[in-house]
């Protein structure tokens, strides 16, 4: 009689104000009463996120979740569920069955409180070698469920209905894409994983595959079956090895399960995946010149239209989406494109993860429901800036995204609010600045980064952004001229509108941008020779001041012997070999380095 | 007629009785973060640490198993405990050290080390 089951009980404040150690205290002497305590297991978890459905009782194997359980349920729980294998119906807490899986086993709810999981929902939770964790948790059941009983255009209009765009940046609804993918004829088809996750300071890819690689595989499974294809390549970059190691995994897990390979599941639906390498080019996140590199040519892109969904890989019509798209696929089957389309905000749905860096007491991996403020990621989730700190700037969208400053920081976060305040939403890197870092240089740096990257095949992109930072270069070194901003800004406009791909028409948004919220920055580089945040080594000097007692502690840690000074006399800093590292300044006791 | 349905239905049960097989039914269930960024964070040697408690160690009872990355990346290595009839624990910039006291005080003793818990 009876299996074994683990009931997780919750004990967040609210479940405990509503009873749950109560509950907890009478489901155990009921367990010994009935004598099958040793086959059921209680667990306690932090809270499980759904508090207004408190007290909440989850039951494993099964994941059957009960909600606002009193002391007269308990009985019927333990005769009904756990004895006879029949579950409470009507105790059932019908919400999605999928996401936030976080909170049913840990609290930290300052840090997950106000996550939502949907694409990450199963990273850090399952062992991602396993495909039996992944099974268990209802894995390739969206899969099975769209063989068994959806036709391609069910597929289609339920992702329509959901609402869901694509992750990697441009926000192109992904139900159309399928739509005109299924719709172009041809006897062979393509779907693709965008893998190549290029941004600095972002890892939202990387961590999903490590995580859940199993997602992935499903959701490119499903894209195939409503287009009509029969072979998938994974584009992934080369630098994330133990990612390629996993993915290739659970390739050949699946495969060995038969949810792989041909009739899968049983039925005529035949699907294969490949891995391709991509050797570190970052221009190769664009769709096109992803697909030329697919096919062993330079990974360059080309003008569009066709798009892929008519002319792609190998001249085929091609479905080329994200990771983090994929992995929300089997949620939107499984839990329905209406209960989709409840999450998030006006014409963005769903959720977003962001990989959150720079200088921020959390660094991390969030996934937030669309409509969520970058105050509420900072602050709230992140803990807000380390060291007394003041905001500065959030930079969204990587090296192709803009800089806001504090006044932006309400700004809810989904494709039209920050396109309307001149930043993207782009494939989900954050990177906080606070008042230490220098705009002109941020723009430099990431300039310098996309400059570098061009492929060279537009003029506007390949000599505009050599242009623009050899311009940011000369302001930073403390040679800048009248009149740099405004050429900054024309060519900036130009290389936008002008260049091919979206590596060109998205590369000057972080000058533009700084240009537009910082723009006093420059001009004190350029008119007074001067950096506010002491970046700028051109424009400052370090100086020892009548504070100093001589300790020595300065003089010893200059690695260039710049300074000088006998014991319990005013040192002096020779400025002619001084090479501004800051070392004098980070040792100080006295307050007697002073930056100018 | 059996549908795809059937078939992965059948497959989730089997995969369960595997899992617990493992011994997932362990009073202690103990994850190891392990993505690159945590094994970058030496969550590869925390992880031995545990095995080799498991296996030379003595210590039993207790369900070992990797993870991927929760996100919580100023933290790492990430060790997780999940007991019987106790609250979840996760345990932040865990070292190999860190991971002994774990074993010696709070899987054999049961005593939860406050001052390295992320609350």
């Amino acid at each position: 009689m009876g299996k074994e089951y683990v009931v997780t009980l919750c004990e967040g404040p609210s479940c405990i104000h509503k009873g749950s150690r109560r509950l907890r205290q009478l489901l155990e002497k009921k367990l010994e009463k009935h004598g099958i305590a040793g086959k059921v297991r209680t667990f306690l978890s932090g809270c499980l996120g759904m508090c207004a459905k408190g007290p909440i009782m989850v039951i494993n194997p099964g994941y059957v979740i009960y909600g606002g359980v009193t002391v007269d349920d308990v009985d019927e729980i333990v005769e009904q569920h756990l004895i006879k294998d029949n579950p409470v119906a009507r105790l059932t807490v019908k919400e999605s069955h999928l996401y936030n899986r976080f909170f049913r086993v840990f609290g930290d709810a300052k840090f997950f409180g106000k996550q939502m999981r949907i694409a990450l929902r199963n990273c850090g939770i399952i062992d991602p070698e396993s495909i039996e964790d992944y099974l268990s948790l209802r894995g390739y059941e969206a899969l099975a469920k769209v063989l068994t009983d959806m036709t391609p255009e069910d597929v289609i209009e339920e992702l329509k209905k959901s609402g869901l765009r694509g992750r990697g940046g441009a926000g192109f609804p992904t139900g159309l894409k399928w739509q005109f993918t299924r719709a172009a004829e041809s006897d062979e088809k393509y779907v693709i994983c965008n893998a190549d996750e290029g941004d600095p300071g972002a890892f939202m890819d990387r961590s999903a595959i490590e995580g859940d690689p199993h997602t992935v595989i499903e959701g490119m499974a499903i894209g195939a079956y409503a287009i009509g294809a029969n072979k998938g390549y994974m584009y992934i970059r080369a630098e994330y090895p133990l990612a390629i190691e996993r993915i290739q995994k659970a390739i050949d897990d699946a495969k060995k399960h038969g949810i792989l390979g041909d009739n899968i599941l049983g039925s005529d639906f035949s699907f294969d995946v490949e891995i391709k390498l991509g050797a570190g080019a970052f221009v190769c996140g664009e769709e096109t010149a992803l697909i030329h590199s697919i096919e062993g040519y330079r990974g360059m892109p080309r003008p569009r239209p066709p798009y892929p969904s008519v002319k792609g890989l190998f001249d085929k019509p091609t479905l080329i989406n994200n990771v983090e798209t994929w992995a929300n696929i089997p949620v939107v089957i499984i839990d329905g494109g209406d209960w989709f389309s409840k999450v998030g905000v006006g014409k963005s749905n769903g959720t977003k993860v962001f990989a959150v860096a720079g200088r921020i007491v959390n660094t991390g991996l969030v996934e937030v429901p669309m409509g969520t403020t970058l105050r509420e990621i900072i602050y709230d989730i992140c803990g807000g800036i380390p060291g007394n700190k003041k905001f500065k700037a959030v930079q969204t969208g990587g090296p192709s995204g803009g800089c806001l400053p504090e006044d932006f920081l309400d700004t809810s976060i989904d494709y039209e609010s920050l396109a309307e305040v001149g930043s993207i939403m782009g494939s989900g890197g954050m990177i906080v600045i606070d008042e230490d870092s220098c705009m002109v240089q941020m723009a430099e740096f990431f300039l310098e980064f996309t400059q570098s990257e061009s492929c060279g095949k537009c003029t506007p992109c390949r000599e505009g952004t050599k242009r623009m930072l050899e311009i940011l270069t000369r302001i930073s070194k403390g040679k800048g001229q009248d009149g740099d901003i405004e050429k900054l800004e024309r060519l900036g406009h130009m290389i936008q509108k002008a260049s091919l791909c979206g590596l060109g028409q998205s590369a000057p948004n972080p000058v533009l941008s700084t240009l537009k919220n910082f723009r006093d920055e420059y001009k004190e580089h350029i008119y007074n020779s001067k950096c506010r945040a002491g970046q700028c080594k051109a424009m400052l000097s370090y100086l020892i001041t009548d504070n100093c007692i001589g300790c020595g502690a300065c003089l010893r840690a200059c690695p260039v012997d710049a300074i000088t000074g006998n014991k319990k006399e005013k040192h002096l800093i020779n400025q002619d070999i001084c090479i501004k590292c800051g070392k004098c300044y980070e040792v100080c006791k006295f307050d007697a380095v002073a930056k100018s | 007629m059996v549908t795809p349905l059937d078939i992965i239905k059948k497959k989730r049960a089997e995969a369960v009785s595997r899992i617990i097989g493992k011994g997932y039914l362990s009073t202690k269930r103990v994850y190891v973060g392990m993505a690159t960024c945590e094994i970058a964070a030496g969550s590869d040697e925390v992880m031995r640490v545990f095995r080799d408690a498991i296996s030379k160690g003595g210590l039993t009872d207790v369900y070992l198993s990797q993870k991927g990355c929760v996100g919580r990346c100023n933290l790492e290595p990430t060790v997780e405990i999940i007991e019987s009839g106790k609250n979840p624990v996760r345990y932040g910039l865990i070292t190999p050290e860190k991971a002994q006291d774990i074993i010696d005080r709070h899987l054999k003793k049961g005593e939860v080390i406050t001052e390295w818990v992320i609350d």
